[in-house]
């Protein structure tokens, strides 16, 4: 396994440890019996007849009722392992689900679950997630999740379109985030990076729906939470293609877009970008003239420029919005 | 073995050359049309699985472009499901075997049987077809909601694959009733219930789940269907877990639909290349009699992440790992049936113990994954591929070449070439391994199913570069198991009873006459020809 870094992930490693043992041992007796079987009895003369035994009640008990006391003990051992990952107070209760979005009553449950210091709204769409921080700044990111290290934090996560899912393997236990209903996520990690992805088929780009997550002490948190907050708005400098293209190869733009001669390989948008600046209009909209001014406006909200189109809102800063613009417009 | 007079019923004689075949109601035909175009389907979903592979074998491979690659891994999980695994042990083993085994004549009812098979030729060739000519389903075998319904599979392909497999179900619960009245109204005079051969004890409890199961799933479908193309509102948000829960109550069971019959066949096999009988047959019964029942109890454990209440998770958490145990008495039957015995180590015996040996690898990750906690960890990872490949790859195809080259010579008249055969034993099981083996570790690595690519740097490559290899390997020895099946032609001729067979087919000769039975056998014991052969001295 990917060596747990919270509570839960190590229970859940702890627990396949021990059970890996029971695995190991059944596994080299049956394969030890059925190998020396083979090597021992095999025919050695055309007319021998072996000893006719038709059973054995005391054996047969016994491969009975040995395996079913192993069952009982590994049965015992994850209601046990659930137990400890559901006590209170030890941020754990790590995955919970409620069925309806409007639940106020199971709301509140989930709020008395475990206290937390940040709870970020997340929500699963194809082939992205999107996460929003709470406060009025309008912070949102949809490239990687960046947390507060050793900090309580919740997710309530819903999903905009099909089933996602979502797997970070060091964090703990995965569960399926479902349109309409409400998956609640809590974690608490030491500073670092991690990766993890949508681990529920949907869709052509599915393997390209990566999740990360990244905790930082404190003090580089508040630091970066204030730039963001501050570039959600405005743009601090002149677009830079480089950081443009490094925002789309390694993120979500990937999943549908295709650039001849890069990682993007995605089929979904009707029309690939290899020479994008060399495109009249944006997005096959009459009028909609392929320009840095117009590019941005697409890029800040698609569907207010083209409703129904299939590229999503994926809430790009100022800043960010600005690189892009200035990559894409490098595609001749 | 004694035997009563009845008359071979009045029906019109067989024709023969192709009409023969395409009118047939014989239960033998049917079973080998079943039989041949099981493997045709077979090859077909291999061919699609080598390109799976070819696209894994590195990161960021564009073999096949991702919407492609999508659509080939669903048709490779339906195909081999539902157009290989479940016509070949029930359509072609069953129906071929199954009446010579209770010393009947036919099914109970030849006509539907022949429906049974065409509806399911129909059906698969619908479902082919619609892919080779573009209209093609991505939505994965399990088809969830609400990625399967019209506003995010808005093509034709969903609805074809739908609608075959709804037609696959009729087919699959026309043939369970026959196969009931059959084994319960046309058993041989002295076939009490401990005299029923293992297989047909199997055949029969498989027929009782595909009954009870199959109409759920086609409830669902139908209601599927019906809300893509009439606006009906089934499955609409808020209820992505109804299909779940319809679609797991049939798919759960099927899995024990694919693997009782691989069961039957290789607790007919061990015996009479052991020379012993079956240890305890009657626990052997009656745990897959009890496999059959718990099969329907422990569905929700695709389940555990989808948002289940917990209560409910953990009642079928314990239901799960109860079924380790009717298993495990199976699997420690089998060892001590061998114990002792007198091996008769050829191709058949070889493939059931490959069976034995892979299947308990995919018994114990199955346990593993029953584990609510460890289920959080590997749920629709690589994990859960290598487990279920190494129970129905491991357990039902290891079993269906067992009776592949048992039941060959008895089908054919002619044998096997004995190298070939263990040629292809040892590739397929080598292959097999290293095919599998490594996606145990890639999963615990992170790495889920279904995805039609990965970036470098996850630890991925290896495990995923084996795993090509392998695959590639076991492809060999189902090229090498062709070359054995055209090389029969000139084999060796088999005669009534090549292996010294316990049960009745071998009583007849190879292949065996219309009507099988001049007259039908009295049977005596569970071993009727084996106690026939100790009466008689050796010739």
């Amino acid at each position: 396994m990917v060596p747990p870094v919270t509570r839960d992930a190590e229970l859940i490693s702890d627990l396949y440890n021990v059970v890996l043992v029971f695995a190991v041992i059944i596994f080299v007796l049956v394969e030890g019996l059925l190998i020396y079987s083979v090597i021992r009895f095999r025919r050695r003369s055309a007319d021998e007849m072996p000893e006719q035994i038709h059973g054995s009640r005391a054996f047969e008990l016994a491969w009975t009722i040995i395996p079913a006391i192993l069952i009982a003990v590994i049965f015992g051992l994850s209601v046990d392992t659930l137990g400890r990952m559901t006590a209170r107070g030890t941020l754990s209760n790590p995955v919970a689900h409620v069925h309806a979005i409007n639940d106020v009553a199971a709301r509140q449950r989930v709020e008395r679950a475990q206290p937390v210091d940040l709870v970020i709204e997340v929500i699963g769409r194809q082939w992205v997630w999107q996460y929003k921080y709470p406060g009025g700044d309008g912070v949102t990111t949809s490239e990687e999740l960046v947390v507060p290290a050793n900090k309580n934090i919740r997710l309530d996560m819903t999903a905009a379109d099909v089933i996602h899912a979502w797997w970070m393997p060091e964090l703990g236990p995965m569960i399926y985030v479902n349109p309409g209903e409400m998956s609640y996520v809590w974690f608490n990690v030491p500073p670092g990076d991690y990766i993890g992805q949508c681990n529920v088929y949907c869709g052509v780009a599915h393997a390209r729906m990566i999740s990360r997550v990244k905790a930082l002490p404190q003090a580089e948190y508040d630091e970066w939470y204030a730039k963001q907050a501050a570039t959600s708005s405005a743009a601090t400098r002149p677009g830079d293609p480089e950081i443009g293209k490094n925002i789309f190869l390694n993120g979500s733009c990937i999943a549908c877009h295709y650039i001849e001669g890069t990682k993007a390989q995605g089929r979904v948008a009707p029309r690939e970008l290899t020479r994008f600046a060399g495109y009249p209009t944006i997005a096959q909209l009459d009028g909609f003239e392929n320009n840095a001014e117009n590019l941005a406006k697409w890029l800040r909200d698609p569907q207010a420029i083209k409703p129904g189109t299939a590229m999503p809102n994926l809430n790009l800063k100022a800043q960010e919005i600005e690189d892009l613009v200035a990559y894409l417009l490098t595609l001749k | 073995m004694a035997s009563i007079s009845i008359p071979i019923p009045l029906r019109e004689r067989a024709k023969s050359g192709l009409l023969g075949w395409l009118a047939t109601v014989d239960h033998k035909k049917i079973g080998v049309m079943y039989m041949v175009m099981s493997f045709f389907f077979f090859i077909a979903a291999g061919v699609m699985a080598l390109l799976i592979r070819l696209q894994l074998a590195a990161p960021n491979l564009q073999v096949v472009d991702p919407n492609t690659y999508n659509q080939l891994f669903t048709m490779h999980g339906s195909v081999m499901i539902f157009l290989f695994t479940i016509p070949m042990l029930v359509g072609g083993f069953g129906n071929y075997f199954v009446p010579l085994m209770i010393g009947a004549r036919d099914v109970a009812f030849p006509r539907l049987n022949a429906f049974s098979f065409w509806i399911t030729l129909g059906a698969g060739l619908v479902m082919l077809l619609g892919f080779l000519f573009g209209a093609r389903s991505d939505a994965a075998w399990t088809a969830y909601v609400p990625y399967s319904t019209k506003s995010f599979s808005p093509t034709v392909g969903m609805d074809i694959w739908l609608i075959g497999v709804i037609l696959l179900g009729i087919g699959s619960t026309l043939g369970a009733v026959n196969f009931l009245v059959t084994v319960y109204s046309m058993r041989a005079p002295g076939m009490t219930a401990w005299r029923i051969p293992m297989f047909v004890w199997a055949m029969a409890t498989t027929a009782g789940m595909v009954l009870l199961a199959t109409p759920v799933l086609t409830a669902a479908l139908i209601m599927l269907v019906a809300d893509r193309n009439f606006n009906t509102q089934f499955f609409t948000t808020n209820r992505v877990q109804l299909w779940q829960h319809m679609f797991w109550f049939y798919s759960h069971p099927a899995v024990y639909i694919m693997i009782l019959p691989a069961m039957g066949i290789i607790s007919e096999i061990i015996p009479v290349f052991s020379r012993k009988p079956l240890f305890g047959l009657r626990a052997v019964v009656i745990s897959t009699v009890l496999i059959g029942l718990l099969g329907f109890t422990t569905w929700v454990h695709h389940m555990f992440v989808s948002g289940v209440d917990p209560a409910i998770e953990r009642f079928f958490m314990f239901t799960t790992m109860v079924i380790a145990v009717p298993t495990g008495v199976k699997v420690f039957n089998w060892l001590a049936t061998l114990w002792g015995g007198s091996l008769n180590l050829k191709t058949p015996l070889l493939m059931c113990i490959g069976f034995l040996g892979t299947f308990v690898i995919g018994g114990i990750s199955g346990v593993m994954q029953a584990s609510i906690p460890i289920d959080q960890y590997v749920h629709n990872s690589y994990f859960v591929v290598a487990h279920f490949h190494y129970v129905l790859f491991g357990g039902s195809v290891f079993g269906i070449f067992a009776a592949l080259y048992y039941w060959g010579p008895k089908i054919t008249g002619r044998m096997f070439d004995e190298k070939l055969g263990k040629l292809h034993f040892w590739l397929m099981l080598i292959g097999f391994n290293i095919t599998f083996f490594p996606m145990h570790f890639l999963g615990l690595q992170g790495m889920p199913r279904r995805i039609a690519t990965y970036d470098p740097g996850r630890g991925w490559e290896a495990g995923n570069l084996i795993a090509t290899i392998g695959a590639f390997i076991l492809a060999f020895s189902v090229l090498v198991f062709i070359i054995n099946v055209i090389k029969l032609r000139r084999g060796a001729p088999a005669g009534d009873d090549p292996w010294e067979g316990n049960t009745l087919e071998w009583s007849v000769a190879s292949p065996p006459p219309e009507y099988n039975f001049l007259e039908i056998p009295t049977v005596e014991s569970d071993r009727p020809l084996f106690d026939a052969r100790m009466r008689t001295p050796h010739v």
